[in-house]
């Protein structure tokens, strides 16, 4: 029980609220990744298989979710906070009409999807701290397609 | 404390089942009154009562519909689109569409679909699109084949289909589009394709299906609009199979997620049995890109190596003289030279958008291309100091240059001599550095669209945008004026035939009143999100039928006199102004009252002042200002009662004084 209040206390002073339930995508010795749907309609999984602050080059991630919206076009929105001051924002074309870069990309409203593999990002290090991650997806309508706050605490 | 934490989750656990039952009570929305309407994720087990018996276009997605059958739609019966996607549904019984005769369009994407009846789909006079995406067919067999004679497009991706087997008599005459991708077809026959003979100019979609053979002559003679193998591991299974087909696009590219092998000479023999007009290899690796490599594409008109990791062209490339359509977006090229130009002499378009390297222009890389019409070099890092004469040097007939998102260009007087045929110009977001009082785009004469935004430019430059004498369209959006203000004198004195003016986000305060008097023909002008005062309005009086866009400035109180100026508009979009909701502006809310029709975004346009209106939208605000009828009445009788009561002093004043002499 007592890890539980703790986590509870965590995740309030976090700013979790009420909602989807609060899921772990990772959890290593150095590393532990929460997040939080905040799309009102639906929750999603979400998962990464290499959790350590020494982030390589070829992550590679699992997520499952139900489409609600056509993704012939998918853009991915990304701002990075620490202590409640923005660091880093980032958006990045997932798919586009020309250049449909996965194999999830054209699949339509309704279909449900699972991807298991890499996501292609220069390798880092992140450095001790806790952070705030907003995750925005949205098509080309721009209507939301999945949505998460997530945490970073890297020790 | 755990007993708060358990009531802190109850009570997460009771808000959140509070949102779902909350959410049973929303009501469909209305797009099109008594068409049009949207009734998706609100758990519904029927069709609502509040639903009119007009309804065309219907919405229903992710409700609970685990049978229809014929009773169930049997209220609205002019439907031409109806989505199902994710009803939970099981079962389609027998008639379900017996009454909807104009139905075109069924989607039943995302259907756990156990059973579909003979007649089910019967009914409508021409059904013309079918979606079975992700309903747990795996044999063909399974779609009821009754009514489907008008069938134009099919589309059954992510189910389990391992065999293209089609029923015996499954019409295919009028099919346009069948998309399959996502299954587990390994294998395509002859006797396969062979169903498919009746229709023409099919485009079919095979991604994501990882197809291991082809049976020779499976395509053998056969014409198609497009075929898609997207992932598919070895191309040259697909090309041989292919043989002596004809196919306007052919898309075999692949994927980032995917393991790939690398492409040898050999693997594309295939295409040079067939006729294929475009094509698409993304993303796939080559692994010798010699001249032996281009030797099967000598008959296509379009060729797409997006993402490729091309950094060279070889020189030398011989036969490409089809080749209309060029694009090496998101390759290495460190200079544009590398591309070879010179290969393909009869270009009309060439893309390289988004190169991963900094790309060096060079001279006269592409002045063999004499027939190129549209060129896009943005997003590739283009860096310049004297652009863009020599870098674009013989390009007689371009009429598209996109060099948006790029390093800081410096443009020379009549930087864009060597083309003189432009017609659309984009440098947004491409900082430009111009020598004072010279004219980069002198000479322009075909000019119409000019894209600006966001270029870090010196608009105090009279002579900036001199000599394009036909422009229609121009956005300086983004870029700054000094002191906030746009002079009597400035550089929009010679666009005569500007029809779009795009200004927002200019950091705008104020706007001389004979600013655009120069500007005669503008149709659309776009002022939003900057400082703007109402006093600003002025410089629009000798403007008619304008859509305006003023929202989110610094608008409070719109004077009276600038009221016949707004009126003279089409359409004027006044959102997020700090509006004035007092009896000093009453001229203006009555105004814009009377004006709805000619008002935009209405939601957003709300009064700023006074405190307890704020927030509340103009259209809704009831003043009473100035005298009302009992108000002057009552100011009547109160004047009366004075002069009466002042008639009493000064004579008991009298009286009292002659009383004390």
């Amino acid at each position: 029980m007592r890890t539980g209040t703790l986590l509870c206390a965590l995740l309030s002073a976090l700013g979790y609220g009420a909602g989807w339930p609060v899921h772990k995508a990772c959890s290593g010795p150095n590393l532990q990744m929460l997040y939080q749907s905040c799309d009102p309609l639906q929750d999603f999984g979400f998962s990464v298989d290499h959790c350590s602050k020494e982030l390589p080059s070829n992550l590679k991630i699992r997520f499952g979710l139900i489409l609600r919206q056509d993704i012939k076009e998918l853009f991915l929105d990304l701002a990075l906070f620490t202590k409640g001051t923005s660091v880093f924002n980032f958006s990045y074309p997932v798919c586009e009409d020309d250049q449909p870069k996965f194999s999830f990309c054209g699949r339509r409203k309704g279909e449900q999807i699972y991807y298991a593999g890499p996501i292609s990002i220069s390798g880092f290090q992140i450095p001790q701290g806790d952070y705030q991650v907003l995750l925005q997806m949205y098509n080309e309508n721009q209507a939301p397609v999945a949505c998460a706050n997530a945490t970073v605490i890297a020790t | 404390m755990p007993s708060n934490v358990l009531g802190f989750l109850f009570a997460v656990l009771l808000s959140a089942s509070y949102q779902i039952i909350s959410s049973l009570d929303q009501k469909c929305t209305e797009k099109e009154v008594n068409k049009t309407y949207n009734c998706e994720n609100l758990g519904l087990r029927e069709i609502p009562d509040t639903l009119p018996n007009t309804v065309e276009f219907l919405e229903f997605g992710f409700n609970l519909l685990p049978a229809i059958q014929n009773t169930t739609f049997s209220r609205i019966i002019n439907l031409v689109f109806l989505d199902l996607t994710r009803c939970q549904i099981n079962w389609i019984h027998e008639d379900t569409f017996q009454s909807h005769l104009q139905l075109d369009t069924i989607v039943l994407t995302g259907n756990p679909l156990i059973f579909m009846a003979e007649t089910s789909l019967n009914g409508p006079r021409s059904l013309r699109h079918l979606f079975l995406i992700q309903t747990g067919i795996s044999n063909l067999e399974f779609i009821p084949i009754q009514n489907l004679k008008s069938l134009e497009s099919l589309y059954l991706g992510s189910n389990y289909i391992s065999s293209m087997k089609f029923p015996p008599n499954f019409p295919t005459q009028n099919l346009k589009v069948l998309e399959l991708q996502n299954n587990a077809i390994h294998y395509l026959s002859r006797e396969d394709m062979g169903a498919l003979r009746q229709a023409s100019n099919l485009s079919l979609d095979f991604s994501g299906n990882d197809i291991t053979g082809i049976e020779p002559g499976a395509f053998y003679s056969k014409n198609f609009q497009s075929l898609k193998f997207g992932g598919t591991l070895n191309v040259s299974v697909i090309l041989n199979g292919l043989l002596n087909s004809t196919i306007q696009s052919l898309w075999l590219g692949t994927f980032q997620d995917l393991d790939n092998q690398d492409i040898t000479p050999a693997m594309l023999e295939g295409l040079c049995r067939m006729h294929v007009h475009s094509l698409n290899l993304q993303n796939h690796y080559f692994s010798d890109v010699s001249l032996t490599m281009f030797q099967c594409f000598t008959g296509l008109q379009e060729l797409d190596l997006t993402y490729t990791h091309l950094s060279v062209l070889p020189s030398g490339i011989a036969g490409m003289t089809l080749l209309k359509k060029l694009v090496l977006n998101s390759n290495h090229f460190h200079q544009l030279c590398q591309i070879s130009a010179a290969s393909f002499p009869f270009l009309t378009d060439l893309f390289i958008k988004g190169n991963l390297e900094k790309l060096d222009l060079g001279v006269g890389c592409l002045e063999k291309l004499e027939h190129l019409e549209k060129l896009d070099l943005s997003h590739s890092q283009v860096e310049a100091s004297e652009c863009c004469n020599l870098q674009l040097k013989t390009l007689p007939h371009l009429q598209n240059l996109n060099l948006s998102y790029n390093q800081p260009l410096g443009l020379q007087h009549q930087a864009f001599k060597e083309c003189q045929h432009l017609q659309n110009l984009d440098l947004s977001f491409t900082q430009l550095r111009v020598d004072s009082s010279q004219s980069p785009f002198q000479n322009l004469q075909f000019l119409q669209v000019l894209n600006l935004s966001h270029c870090v430019l010196d608009t105090s430059n009279q002579n900036l945008l001199a000599g394009i004498t036909n422009l229609q369209y121009l956005n300086l959006e983004g870029n700054h004026f000094s002191d906030g203000n746009i002079p009597k004198a400035n550089l929009f004195q010679t666009l005569s035939t500007l029809k779009t003016l795009v200004l927002s986000l200019c950091e705008l305060l104020s706007i001389d009143e004979q600013a655009f008097q120069h500007l005669e023909k503008l149709s659309y002008v776009d002022l939003s999100h900057n400082s703007l005062t109402s006093s600003s309005i002025n410089a629009l009086g000798h403007l008619k039928g304008l859509y305006l866009n003023l929202a989110a400035n610094n608008m409070d109180i719109i004077p009276w006199h600038v009221l016949p100026i707004l009126s003279q508009q089409s359409t004027i979009n006044l959102s997020l102004n700090p509006l004035d909701c007092t009896c000093t502006n009453i001229h203006f809310i009555t105004w814009y009252k009377e004006n709805l029709k000619h008002v935009v975004n209405l939601e957003k346009t709300v009064c700023a002042n006074p405190p307890a209106l704020r927030g509340m939208k103009v259209s809704d605000v009831e003043l009473a200002c100035g005298m009302t009828t009992v108000g002057i009445l009552f100011l009547f009788v109160f004047l009366l009662l004075f002069i009466i009561g002042l008639g009493f002093l000064v004579k008991f004043l009298l009286r009292w004084k002659y009383q004390h002499i």
